[in-house]
């Protein structure tokens, strides 16, 4: 009878280690390594908006029963510290998919980690038709959320096509753009010259950006002045916004319209009265929770959990990407890679940004997601979406008015 | 036979500067403007390396810490940055000392290179710091007075960056007659000429070397509240302005504090007239150092300082 009572023990413990052992299985988070700038806004705030997704995936129990993990790496701006971020993901964190992503330079740096450990890579940075290349048209593994450079110029010309046939008022024949003489602008102006030939006439100077010791644009203002364009468009960067408005103030420079194109904005520039008919380019309005229910879901949720509104597209993809893997794991029913790439290639994920993502090939890689960005303008202190016009949320205000108008 | 030289020197440049105008008139506007700003920001490294002989390649980033605290007080207490730059001033009045007790004061006996790296090395420590507590993400107040603008004939310019000018001028007359008139002005010349003979007659050199460099650090502090109205900040946004600073104080000739005005006077009119035929703006910088390297080159072959 003793023999039988500790047999019988014996085999309940054995049990109940078993069971439990399989609910830490069960239990074990599904972990998403991200590599984002966090010191610049883009990578901050993409950052914050994935947490946000993990935890309202969390809260509505989980991806396969398991909860999300997100474990996020600053990349500086560095390619050797966002290559060595992945490697620290792969091999520490042992994470199961790479998510992230912003600065082309960065991932030119990342793509030969990416390669060595061809985990799911779902990237939301990076426009650079060079880091395409790098990427080739093999990796099965690899998804890019972000329009390339070649995208963007294509969606341009298509939009303000679309935008001038509609508002017959608004000419867009000549165009004037001032660019940095960087690594930015400089290509910009160059790949805008290529592309115009479908959209009229441009000239065009250069400015030193405030980032690079500048901040003074008297000459190119009183060239674009001279030039009396339709469109002045400028490429620099953040720290260029306020004072190139300021100038132009001073300036009396007011074209028909005003169109910036930096890579993000500074946080209060909407609070500015300078800011106000500031045409521009972007993927993401705050304004667009007025059409999207997921837009409202993602904006509102954001704001509450972080006390302000996101000032930047990348707040949005960080979202986006978030639940795009997700979405993905819950129907492969496992994380075996090949058959995550299959069930991302099924996504159709109606994002906080307007569109629909799905992945479909571009020039070189097999799974592109979003192609175009918007064009916005700041009305009320509020960006509105102008075009794509299934997207609108405001009619677009035109002309610029008059600095003595305001 | 020098003073001839100057006047005559002088009264071509002001022709010069005459027929510029009725050509381009905007060239002679944003030339004087930008000169205002350089040689506002240079002027104080003037002092400390012309007068005292202290090598300071943080300069450009003590005022960058300037504005982030003007930036600071102006929207945390609702000031106007002219104002708040009053307070900013004597708090980095005080960290100039603090910096100088802490570290360059072990370096005066020492090789100029010791004090080159030392103050390279505050440099990067001040971006990063501000790097860490205010982030990268450029910051500008706007204030309305900066977009005033006047009008002559079809030439509609911005006026506001003409303050600049002033201050440029308020700073350099103010350090002329603290140098000239007061006792420790004359004792930081008397110090800058011969420290072991200015300790003999009884001067306190330690103390002298303190409080120009503090003085210094003030006054870049004040430029620092005037440049936020102006740019954006970010923590990167002074290096450039020290490499100019220190290039127009060479050019100048080292302890020449007035000339420091007119060698920013002749780039910024330069790089404004190189800036105004289209294409030609990225020259601006080339012009720039190559003013400044013939001046320099120039003075050393007649003997010059």
């Amino acid at each position: 009878m003793k023999r039988f009572l500790i047999a019988i023990l014996f085999i309940t413990a054995a049990v109940m280690a078993m069971a439990n052992g399989s609910d830490e299985e069960t239990a074990k988070p599904i972990k998403l390594g991200g590599v984002w700038p966090l010191a610049d806004i883009t990578g901050e705030q993409a950052s914050k908006a994935a947490q946000q997704a993990v935890e309202e995936i969390n809260a509505a129990g989980g991806v396969l029963g398991r909860p999300l993990e997100l474990i996020v790496i600053d990349s500086e701006f560095k390619p050797d510290k966002g290559a060595a971020a992945l490697e620290r993901l792969a091999t520490v964190d042992k994470v199961d998919v790479f998510i992230g992503g912003m600065a082309s330079s960065v991932h030119l740096g990342q793509i030969p980690t990416l390669k060595k450990y061809k985990k799911l890579t779902v990237w939301t940075g990076a426009a650079s038709h060079l880091a395409e290349e790098a990427i080739g048209p093999d990796a099965d593994w690899y998804f890019h959320l972000h329009p390339w450079d070649y995208n963007q110029g294509e969606g341009y010309v298509i939009g303000w096509n679309a935008i001038s046939e509609k508002y017959p008022q608004i000419a867009t024949e000549r165009w004037f753009m001032a660019y940095e003489e960087g690594a930015f602008g400089s290509p910009s102006f160059d790949a805008s010259v290529a592309m115009f030939s479908d959209m009229g006439t441009i000239d065009g100077d250069s400015f030193t950006s405030a980032a690079a010791g500048g901040g003074d644009y008297t000459a190119v203002l009183e060239t674009a002045k001279a030039y009396k364009p339709d469109i002045f468009l400028w490429a620099g960067y953040a720290a260029d916004a306020l004072p190139l408005m300021e100038q132009s103030k001073a300036m009396g420079f007011a074209p028909p319209l005003y169109v910036g194109a930096p890579p993000g904005w500074p946080a209060d520039f909407g609070a500015s009265e300078l800011a106000e008919n500031v045409t521009l380019y972007g993927m993401w309005a705050p304004s667009i929770s007025d059409i999207s229910a997921v837009g409202k879901k993602f904006t509102d949720g954001y704001t509450e959990k972080y006390g302000a509104l996101p000032a930047t597209y990348f707040a949005p993809l960080g979202y986006t990407v978030v639940y795009v893997v997700a979405e993905a794991i819950e129907r492969a029913g496992t994380l075996d890679t090949e058959a995550l790439i299959k069930a991302m290639e099924e996504t159709a994920y109606d994002s906080p940004l307007g569109e629909t993502i799905t992945f479909t090939p571009s020039n070189i890689i097999k799974h592109q997601g979003l192609r175009n960005q918007k064009i916005l303008q700041w009305q009320n202190g509020r960006q509105e979406v102008i075009w794509p016009f299934e997207y609108q949320t405001a009619e677009p205000v035109y002309p610029f008015p008059g600095w003595d108008n305001r | 036979m020098k003073k001839r030289l100057i006047i005559t020197g002088g009264a071509v440049a002001l022709v010069l500067l005459i027929l510029l105008f009725l050509w381009k008139p905007t060239v002679v506007i944003y030339g004087v403007q930008r000169a205002g700003l350089y040689s506002a920001i240079a002027i104080p490294m003037g002092l400390v390396l012309g007068i005292v002989h202290i090598v300071n390649l943080a300069h450009g980033e003590l005022m960058m810490v300037s504005a982030y605290l003007t930036y600071f007080l102006a929207t945390k207490l609702g000031m106007d940055p002219l104002l708040a730059l009053i307070p900013a001033a004597v708090v980095l009045f005080g960290f100039g000392i603090l910096i100088y007790r802490l570290t360059i004061s072990h370096t005066l006996k020492a090789p100029e290179l010791n004090q080159l790296i030392l103050t390279f090395g505050i440099a990067i420590v001040l971006v990063q710091a501000v790097n860490l507590i205010a982030t990268s993400q450029p910051r500008k107040l706007s204030v309305d007075y900066v977009t005033a603008s006047a009008k002559m004939g079809e030439v509609h310019f911005g006026i506001y960056d003409f303050v600049f000018v002033a201050l440029a001028v308020a700073i350099l007359l103010g350090l002329q007659w603290f140098l000239k008139k007061t006792k420790t002005g004359r004792a930081a010349l008397a110090v800058g000429q011969n420290p072991k003979g200015a300790q003999l007659v009884g001067i306190n050199v330690d103390r002298t070397y303190m409080l120009v460099f503090g003085i210094a650090t003030a006054l870049v502090g004040v430029v620092g509240g005037f440049f936020l109205t102006k740019q954006s900040l970010f923590p990167a946004v002074g290096g450039p302005f020290t490499m100019k600073s220190f290039a127009l104080v060479a050019m100048a000739g080292i302890g020449n504090l007035p000339a420091i005005f007119f060698a920013a006077l002749g780039l910024g009119v330069a790089e404004a007239f190189i800036s105004s035929f289209q294409g030609y703006g990225g020259w601006a910088h080339i012009v720039f150092f190559a003013l400044i390297i013939a001046v320099i080159l120039i003075r050393s072959f007649r003997g010059g300082k």
